[in-house]
């Protein structure tokens, strides 16, 4: 198992992770989601050992082997984890020696280094490509013999940075194949960080929020960043603007913080109900998602856009349906302010 | 304008003719020249490589000593290690001084912060993911430098050739600790300083020219070795 114990991360004396704990277990599926800025490629980089904490430990199996008093992390434990940059570079040389360079430098004998390269670049479809340059590459190749390149090494945890952002939607497709098919052959572990929901929500076990530096009590959803006033304007309620609409939220902090509404909180029905619930907003139905079984996203805008889940058994009784009326109500206390 | 006609003349006439004495001048500049361009690049450029990637405490008052190092006049190096070599001097034993060694001892204190410091700059040029890149994949500290050091290979030539030509180019310290003894020390640029004392401004025209002709002979061996790279 790898993870990062009580690290706080700082550039330039600035505070840009606190994490109490974060692991990704032997084989699992995590992903992270968070905007840009939010501190999800610092995340992947102390996993990856690339960096050392300012404060706390990154373990692996249980070892300390960054942080604390732990000397920099040698090539032993790197060796197990392998990242992909969001916009990786090729070294110097072909794409075939660029597959090749992590299994020489673990001194794997040629025959079995020219089998690996063949397979993963089979698997990643860059057969064509292994003979080019970097200058001959586009920026999505690039990115896909990235991903080859740590795939070859074979390793324990494979960390991905928006492995997708400079593909197109068919070489996405192969990409996340690949994925699939080399967790199914082997206990490999993957941890995605990315800003698409979608792509998170479609193969990870386990998909984790992470807002200015953060990890989000809540699923990724109706995160928002916001600006709280100082004085609550009814009893203990404070009104903030998100959008078009304004979510009355009950909480003692005042400034810049993140807003959440968490989708399992958000009743969702066809007209307003008589209830205690302080938000409740009106909108259309934009998108219904299975994520997994037995369970709908139902996205609406109601005024800006918000993430609710329900039974299927609900949303057919309700009778959603894209482009369809809906109503959304939450309580206030149902609204996390951090 | 005639005694640089006559200069020519002499040049080309004493390298056509084999003087031994021009060559044997040349030779000897040739011979301190890349002895000395080893010793600095060889200890400078790895220092470069440390200054520039590894975070210590100290290491911008050592970046700003190597940057004033460049500085450094060449005829006070050439006093301090005459200090140092002469007999009542802490390095008397090794009866160095006045002999083609004291040269290179000189031409290497005086390199090796161009070394250093080009090295440095040159190192913290390349993209920081490419050292990231060869750390994931598992590269070890020696194979994740000479990864780096193969992104910078231009700007590293560029250091070696800057190197040479310092040296090569260098008269105060090269005059002070070797003497300028004919046939013993006597450098390209101190026989030039004397030819030209002496009113001899041909031969002192020729053995600038064939000065330079080294330096370019030099940068034409190394870009060809760059050639032979690809991206």
């Amino acid at each position: 198992m790898l993870e990062l114990v009580g690290v706080r991360h700082r550039y330039n004396g600035r505070v840009v992770l606190d994490i109490a704990r974060f692991a990704v277990s032997p084989g699992a599926g995590v992903a992270i989601v968070g905007p840009n800025g939010s501190g999800k490629s610092t995340l992947l980089r102390l996993l990856a050992l690339l960096e050392r904490p300012s404060e706390g430990e990154v373990r692996l199996g249980g070892v300390v082997v960054a942080g604390g008093n732990a000397p920099r992390a040698g090539a032993g434990p790197r060796r197990r984890i392998t990242l992909v940059e969001q916009r990786p570079v090729l070294l110097r040389g072909t794409v075939r020696e660029n597959l090749e360079f992590g299994l020489q430098v673990r001194g794997v004998r040629r025959a079995e280094v020219n089998t690996r390269v063949d397979t993963v670049a089979t698997r990643l479809g860059i057969t064509p490509l292994l003979r080019r340059r970097r200058h001959e590459l586009s920026d999505g190749e690039v990115q896909r013999v990235a991903v080859a390149r740590a795939l070859a090494v074979e390793p324990d945890v494979l960390l991905l940075d928006e492995p997708a952002s400079s593909a197109d939607r068919a070489a996405a497709q192969t990409l996340y194949r690949a994925l699939a098919e080399e967790r199914a052959r082997r206990p490999l572990a993957v941890c995605l960080a990315s800003h698409q929901l979608e792509d998170a929500y479609r193969w990870a076990d386990d998909v984790r929020a992470l807002a200015e530096g953060r990890l989000s009590p809540v699923t990724p959803e109706n995160l928002f960043r916001v600006e709280l006033p100082a004085s609550a304007s009814d009893g203990d309620l404070k009104h903030v603007r998100v959008g078009s609409i304004e979510i009355a939220a009950t909480t003692d902090k005042t400034g810049p913080a993140i807003l959440a509404v968490p989708p399992t909180d958000i009743f969702v029905s066809r007209e307003p109900l008589a209830s205690s619930a302080r938000n409740v907003f009106m909108g259309r139905v934009t998108r219904l998602t299975h994520h997994r079984p037995g369970a709908v996203h139902v996205t609406a805008d109601v005024g800006v856009e918000l993430v609710a889940v329900v039974t299927e058994e609900a949303a057919r009784d309700l009778g959603l349906t894209p482009g369809g009326p809906v109503v959304f109500s939450f309580k206030a206390s149902a609204v996390r302010v951090f | 304008m005639d005694f640089l006609g006559e200069g020519l003349r002499r040049a080309v006439a004493s390298l056509l003719s084999g003087d031994a004495e021009v060559y044997g001048i040349a030779l000897l500049t040739l011979k301190i020249g890349l002895i000395a361009t080893v010793f600095a690049c060889g200890l400078g450029i790895p220092v470069g490589f440390v200054l520039a990637t590894k975070p210590f405490w100290g290491r911008r008052a050592a970046l700003t000593v190597v940057n004033t190092a460049l500085a450094f006049p060449t005829v006070v190096v050439g006093l301090l290690l005459y200090g140092l070599l002469s007999r009542r001097g802490p390095l008397g034993g090794l009866e160095w001084l006045y002999t083609w060694q004291a040269i290179v001892v000189g031409d290497i204190v005086l390199a090796f912060p161009i070394a250093a410091a080009l090295a440095a700059a040159a190192v913290q040029g390349v993209d920081p993911r490419i050292r990231r890149t060869a750390e994931t994949l598992g590269a070890g500290r020696w194979r994740t430098a000479w990864t780096v050091a193969r992104e910078a290979r231009f700007a590293l030539a560029a250091v070696i050739t800057t190197a040479f030509g310092h040296i090569v180019a260098e008269i105060g310290s090269a005059m002070t600790v070797g003497g300028n003894i004919r046939g013993q020390t006597r450098t390209l640029t101190t026989a030039v300083a004397l030819y030209t004392s002496q009113g001899d401004f041909g031969l002192a025209l020729a053995l600038g020219l064939i000065l330079l002709l080294l330096a370019l002979l030099v940068n034409v061996a190394l870009q060809t070795l760059q050639g032979r790279g690809h991206a």
